[in-house]
């Protein structure tokens, strides 16, 4: 079956860049070099930092005592390395993933419970403080309008009264003037005493 | 059974400061001077004890009277008249109300009373102080929330641990 050969050759050649220690590929490359690996490593290593130092050193003395501080280690994080993910100190699987549940956390001391109830009352006497100014505000507003609608109620039974008043003596009036009218016609007739004063229709029988 | 979180706390509190004023913190207070004295706490087990529904609201039963009647803010004294009427499950109307505490709000937590201080529930005030002055003897004044009469209307569910 061609599709499943195609993949055995690819794995086969990626064992080599992957560093699997018993494929056959990374054990050619390694035997190239020299004959164990680890003392291939430390020769590659030597080599490299003595030339630098030779070539730094022979500068001045100021360069050797840069050199040293150059030449301390400088120490890779895991992601630098570029390890596989599998090969970590704490493998992939077993690594807890982040910002999960991270349980309860109890109040059982004093002081929080106080400080919380401290919290809680100041709020709870705000919102009764703000209740109580509120009541007192509409019962002002309630005073005021029945105040205003009992004045009104009372100009309009003065005005009332006053009317009626001045129609009472209105009637007054005229009754008076009426009277005062008969009782001045006569005086009149009577200080001139020209005409008679008896006005009486009188019957004689012959 | 376990302590309570800080947000059951919370809940908890606000829900005592709508019926007791500041000496609720004597609820936690330690019972004598010493430096290790004991003192009262609260747990929890699933819904007991503190009945918590599943959008987490605090629901005081008739259980908790002793306590908020020790440390009641507001009160409300009924009439022997009203008393019955009360602990049947009505709400108290203005005629059965023989005294008040002076400047309640609307909406407050009170405790109720019979006139020989004997604490029977407690309830939410109807309308304010000055607002139930001018109410008609039939209106009501207090809303039920829980009363002595549960204790055996609610004789079956009442300590029931499911």
């Amino acid at each position: 079956m061609a599709p499943t050969r195609t993949t055995t050759i690819k794995s086969k050649h990626a064992t080599n860049k992957s560093g699997i220690q018993n494929s056959k590929t990374s054990s050619k490359a390694r035997s190239n070099g020299s004959s164990g690996d680890g003392v291939s490593k430390k020769s590659a290593k030597s080599k490299r930092t003595t030339s630098k130092g030779v070539a730094l050193g022979s500068v001045t003395g100021k360069g050797a005592a840069l050199n040293k501080l150059r030449k301390k280690r400088r120490v890779y994080t895991e992601r630098e390395l570029g390890i596989p993910t599998l090969n970590m100190i704490t493998p992939v699987g077993v690594e807890k993933p982040r910002g999960g549940k991270k349980g309860k956390v109890f109040v059982d001391d004093r002081e929080s419970m106080l400080t919380i109830l401290s919290l809680v009352h100041a709020e709870k006497d705000g919102q009764i403080e703000s209740k109580m100014m509120k009541a007192r505000q509409m019962e002002e507003i309630r005073e005021a309008r029945k105040a205003e609608a009992e004045k009104r109620v009372e100009e309009r039974k003065s005005k009332l009264d006053e009317t009626k008043e001045g129609l009472k003596k209105k009637r007054k009036r005229a009754s008076a003037a009426r009277e005062l009218e008969g009782e001045g016609g006569r005086r009149e007739e009577e200080v001139k005493g020209t005409k008679a004063l008896k006005l009486k229709k009188t019957v004689s029988f012959a | 059974m376990r302590p309570l979180t800080e947000t059951e706390t919370q809940t908890l509190f606000a829900k005592l400061a709508n019926y007791t004023g500041t000496s609720l913190k004597n609820l936690i207070a330690p019972l004598d001077n010493g430096p290790n004295a004991d003192r009262y706490v609260f747990r929890i087990q699933q819904s007991r004890c503190y009945y918590f529904t599943k959008t987490g609201k605090f629901r005081l039963h008739i259980t908790a009277l002793p306590i908020l009647a020790e440390h009641a803010r507001y009160k409300v004294w009924v009439k022997a008249n009203g008393e019955m009427p009360f602990l049947y499950g009505g709400h108290i109307v203005k005629a059965h109300v023989g005294r008040w505490s002076d400047d309640c709000p609307e909406h407050q937590g009170v405790v109720v009373y019979s006139m020989n201080d004997t604490p029977l529930g407690f309830g939410v005030t109807a309308r304010s102080t000055q607002e139930a002055r001018r109410l008609d003897p039939t209106g009501i004044t207090c809303f039920r929330q829980a009363d002595c009469g549960e204790y055996l209307r609610d004789e079956d569910s009442l300590f029931a641990t499911s």
